[in-house]
């Protein structure tokens, strides 16, 4: 009876090996990712990482820095490192290493920050208040790095570089002394600015996201993290107001993004501010035509990024819109045109710093916000529309195709914020 | 004019015009020529472009049939006839369809009207193509002014129709018809052919052909498929060939022109050496004679009519000479018999008194009244041989006239010194009343003259005056003035007058009209002013007085 008892489980257990072995976290094997050269800032996190981080929900939480404290006033903050964390030349981080690219990377933020560090501590001394420090520390421009080889990274993330070669390929190894433990996976070879569809994982351009691809092959969308809107600041504000009101978001985002976007009208996403429906407005052409009704119209230069192509094709519906109204732009790959397209990427999931940091790109006059009052934040986020200097067009998410072999993929993007992590998936052989 | 210009002028003027209305006709008919030879290179470059318009017309439409045909095109025809159709997903497969088939222009237009897919204009998915939704030829070619995103292009399109579950997809697509078009037709030399799809709203819709020095321009309507004119074909045949050949032609003209200009130059010098020159030294010749050099003789150099002429002028010169010289000694002759008649007549009159005297002292040689007689007649004796000796006297100063001593003097105070003279003798008693009129020009120049010769002169002219109205009396006017050049002194009588005949006689010496005169009063004034290089004349008529004009030199 115990024999036929193992036997029946040993029998019972066969065909669920597979499902077992699938679901099981492997050790070993290489994963290949292809991204567009606009999406390869996407890997830095797992080369280099900050003292904080933000998790899903928006939390602050501790990556490098084990702790940290401040004063009443927030103008000074102290941050204990993470103990037994080393770079990937062997070099351990203390206080000492982990101070220069800080300090230098806050230096373009925080022109009075004055940084001390001593043992596993370090102070940031600045002569105002920075109530938004941690989010900005988990900005992937506060990463703490040593110089490396060849121009390579040298961080304490859980891969190393291997292989350098900006703008076409980059390879990496797990970094076995990585503070959170071995990744999964042996190396990452990552292919940019060529998307064939071939690799484990691969950003999809908009316009193939609902071509026929391999039946195995997952798509999977970020939250959308990425604004694409008009700015100029020497537009007449009759003009400006009539190319608000004539460009017509619904076919951007059903044809150009594929449904994939979302139309935006105000300057954060609904998921991040919870009010952006309030700025939603329907085209209106004749209005439009009526404001520039007796304005003496002049050609105007729309410039976009020379290589994104789909910011190009968001560009030339927008002058096919405005022509509409009459009124006259030519997109244009050359910089310095009256009107620009800009491509900004959310750095944090706090809507008052994002607010903060859109308002500096606009050379808008900075303002205290408390994200805790949702009122105050639609007021600013309404007063810097109202000033003329931007029109939002739409939200993006990231779009990546997952191959089967590919496992832990949901989870482990969940806790990453709006950068790819690398560390937590695994792969079949 | 000199005959040699007009000679010049002539000749020039013929070979010039000869010249030029050859050179013109040539011009002409050259022209002609390459204008047929443009018109028929134009005929042939039009006719090599509708070949290739309707070649590219048949690839156009041939590839459209392909795209309309495709797998592709149908699924996304079964695709769009289901309820939930999302046409957006299409939005740039036009775009890989036109590259498939290297077509410039592709769209994919729904059963509405509105574009799915654009290859030359993606963002314009959504709009409305309404063109497509007319009725019309679908199967044919067309020209079509497309609109793209930098302007506006020139297309040969076709369209074709898919059929899906809620009506047609309309496909158009086609080539771009612009230079490379245009540089698929053979080249012809010195023809340019361009398109033009931009141009003004009064352009005429037919085929007109403009021509200016450097090019003749052909242009030619091209029509969209509702008739409307969408570009013209431009076809501009080089005229530099013809006005390099008609610049030599008139190059040349220029050549045979200056040539005739300079030919006719030594044509005119060789004629007029031939005919003018003896012509000239022959006018030389008659100048000469006019200056009284009567024995000039012209040179005969030919035998021709200007030869005839010269030995014409010399026989005649000759005769002149012969005249002048039986005159002159006529005139000798005469003189001699007038100075013959007044000398006897002159000496006549003091000789009879003598005569009378000397036979009546023979006659008292015995009378007792001899010695009164003989003082009486001695007395006679020695008046009349006084008076033969102012005869005598008055021939030997007529001989003897002395040269002018010349010095400036003013003939108006010379004037008014003679007639002072004559008062006497005009108001004297018994003496027919003469009125003296002084009519002097105040500001008159003065003369360079002998005063006491000129003095002698004006008392000759006047006494002459006075002695023609002694009869009956009358006005002696003498009159100054200034003429160019020189000064007149007018002597003027209110007398009988002077026959032409008296008037040419007047000046010879011993030649007088009255009883008592010596004939040498008028003969001494005109010597006077002959020494002074004066000239005097007289002008009278019978019962009209007469009036004698001394003019000299300032």
């Amino acid at each position: 009876m115990r024999l036929h008892a193992w036997a029946w489980l040993a029998l019972s257990s066969l065909p669920l090996f597979p499902l077992s072995a699938a679901t099981r976290p492997r050790y070993g094997g290489n994963l290949t990712v292809e991204l567009s050269s606009a999406s390869s800032e996407a890997i830095a996190p797992l080369i280099e990482e900050t003292l904080v981080r933000l998790n899903e929900k928006g939390e602050i939480e501790p990556q490098l820095a084990a702790a940290w404290q401040r004063d009443p006033d927030r103008k000074r903050w102290r941050f204990s490192l993470r103990p037994k964390v080393v770079f990937h030349d062997g070099e351990p981080l203390n206080a000492a290493s982990a101070a220069p690219s800080l300090a230098a990377a806050l230096k373009k933020k925080y022109g009075d920050v004055n940084v001390t560090a001593g043992g596993q501590t370090i102070v940031l001394q600045f002569d105002r208040a920075v109530p938004d420090l941690l989010t900005e520390l988990a900005s992937s421009r506060m990463a703490i790095s040593r110089p490396g080889g060849q121009g390579a990274p040298n961080g304490t993330g859980p891969f190393r570089v291997t292989t350098w070669e900006p703008g076409h390929k980059i390879t990496l190894a797990a970094f076995e002394d990585y503070w959170g433990g071995r990744p999964f996976l042996d190396s990452v070879t990552v292919n940019l600015s060529t998307t064939r569809a071939i690799a484990d994982i691969f950003d999809i351009p908009f316009s193939q996201t609902r071509r026929v691809l391999p039946e195995h092959i997952r798509i999977w969308e970020s939250p959308v993290h990425e604004l694409i809107a008009l700015v100029s600041d020497n537009v007449q504000p009759a003009v400006w107001q009539a190319l608000a009101l004539v460009i017509d978001r619904t076919p951007i985002v059903n044809v150009l993004a594929q449904r994939k976007a979302e139309a935006a009208f105000g300057l954060l996403p609904q998921w991040l501010s919870g009010y952006a429906f309030l700025f939603a407005a329907a085209p209106d052409v004749a209005r439009a035509k009526q404001l520039i009704f007796e304005t003496r119209l002049t050609p105007l230069a729309l410039s976009y990024p020379s290589n994104d192509g789909f910011v190009r094709s968001i560009a030339e519906r927008v002058a096919l819109n405005a022509r509409d109204a009459g009124i006259a732009v030519q997109p244009t790959p050359n910089p310095g045109g009256a009107l620009r397209m800009v491509r900004w990427t959310l750095e944090s999931t706090d809507a008052a710093a994002e607010l903060s940091r859109i308002g500096a790109l606009l050379g808008l006059p900075e303002r205290p916000l408390n994200a805790a009052r949702p009122q105050e934040l639609y007021e600013a986020e309404r007063s810097m529309l109202d000033a003329h200097r931007v029109i939002p067009i739409l939200f993006l998410p990231d779009v990546y195709g997952v191959a089967p072999r590919v496992h832990n993929w949901d989870a482990a993007q969940k806790n990453c914020g709006f950068t790819l992590h690398l560390e937590n998936i695994w792969v079949d052989p | 004019m000199s005959f040699r210009t007009k000679i010049f002028l002539s000749i020039t003027a013929t070979v010039v015009v000869a010249v030029w209305i050859v050179a013109g006709v040539v011009s002409t008919l050259v022209t002609k020529s390459f204008e047929r030879r443009d018109e028929q290179r134009t005929a042939t470059l039009v006719s090599q472009f509708h070949g290739e318009f309707n070649r590219r017309g048949a690839e156009v439409a041939r590839r459209l049939d392909a795209i309309a045909s495709s797998d592709e095109i149908a699924r996304i025809a079964v695709d769009l006839g289901s309820p939930q159709a999302d046409p957006g997903k299409y939005y740039d497969q036009a775009q890989t369809l036109a590259r498939e088939q290297s077509l410039d222009f592709l769209e994919l237009v729904g059963p509405d009207g509105s574009i799915i897919s654009s290859a030359e204009w993606p963002a314009r998915f959504g709009y409305k193509e309404s063109w497509l939704l007319e009725p019309g030829d679908s199967r044919g070619v067309f020209l079509k002014r497309e609109e793209l995103a930098d302007g506006a292009a020139l297309g040969l399109i076709a369209v074709r129709e898919v059929k899906a579950a809620n009506g047609q997809i309309y496909i158009a697509g086609g080539q771009r018809l612009d230079k490379k078009f245009l540089d698929t037709l053979p080249e012809i030399e010195g023809l340019r052919v361009q398109l033009q799809s931009t141009f003004e709203p009064a352009t005429p819709p037919r085929e007109i052909t403009r021509t200016s020095p450097q090019v003749s321009l052909t242009t030619i309507p091209l029509f969209g498929r509702d008739n409307q004119l969408l570009a013209v074909l431009l076809v501009e045949n080089s005229r530099s060939e013809l006005a390099s050949l008609k610049k030599y032609i008139r190059g040349t003209a220029l050549l045979v022109g200056s040539g005739a200009v300079l030919l006719g130059l030594l044509l005119s010098f060789w004629t007029a050496s031939r005919v003018t020159r003896p012509l000239r030294e022959l006018t030389s010749s008659v100048r000469e004679v006019a200056g009284g050099k009567w024995d000039t003789r012209a040179a005969v150099h030919s035998s021709d009519e200007v030869g005839q002429l010269a030995r014409d002028f010399n026989r005649m010169t000759e005769q002149l000479v012969e005249h002048r010289d039986r005159m002159i000694q006529a005139e000798r002759v005469a003189a001699w018999r007038e100075l013959a008649r007044r000398l006897a007549h002159e000496l006549k009159n003091p000789l009879f008194p003598l005569q009378i005297t000397i036979e009546n002292l023979q006659r008292s040689r015995d009378t007792p009244q001899f010695e009164e007689v003989f003082r009486e007649s001695t007395t006679t004796l020695l008046a009349e041989l006084d008076t033969l000796k102012t005869i005598v006297g008055r021939f030997s100063d007529f001989s003897r006239m002395p040269a002018p001593e010349l010095e400036p003097m003013n003939l108006n105070q010379v004037v008014r010194e003679v007639i002072q003279l004559f008062d006497a003798q005009i108001h004297a008693a018994g003496r027919p009343p003469v009125e003296v009129r002084q009519e002097l020009d105040e500001n008159l120049a003065a003369v360079s003259a002998d005063p006491e010769q000129i003095r002698r002169a004006l008392r000759n002219l006047i006494l002459n005056a006075l002695d023609a109205m002694s009869p009956n009396g009358g006005v002696l006017t003498v009159r100054t003035g200034n003429l160019p050049g020189k000064v007149a002194l007018e002597v003027s009588d209110s007398g009988a007058g002077l026959t032409p005949e008296e008037c040419e006689r007047l000046f010879t010496p011993y030649y007088t009209t009255k009883q008592h005169g010596t004939g040498l009063g008028l003969a001494i004034v005109q010597s006077v002013v002959s020494d002074h290089k004066g000239t005097i004349t007289v002008h009278s008529e019978p019962g009209q007085g007469a009036s004698f004009r001394i003019e000299l030199k300032v």
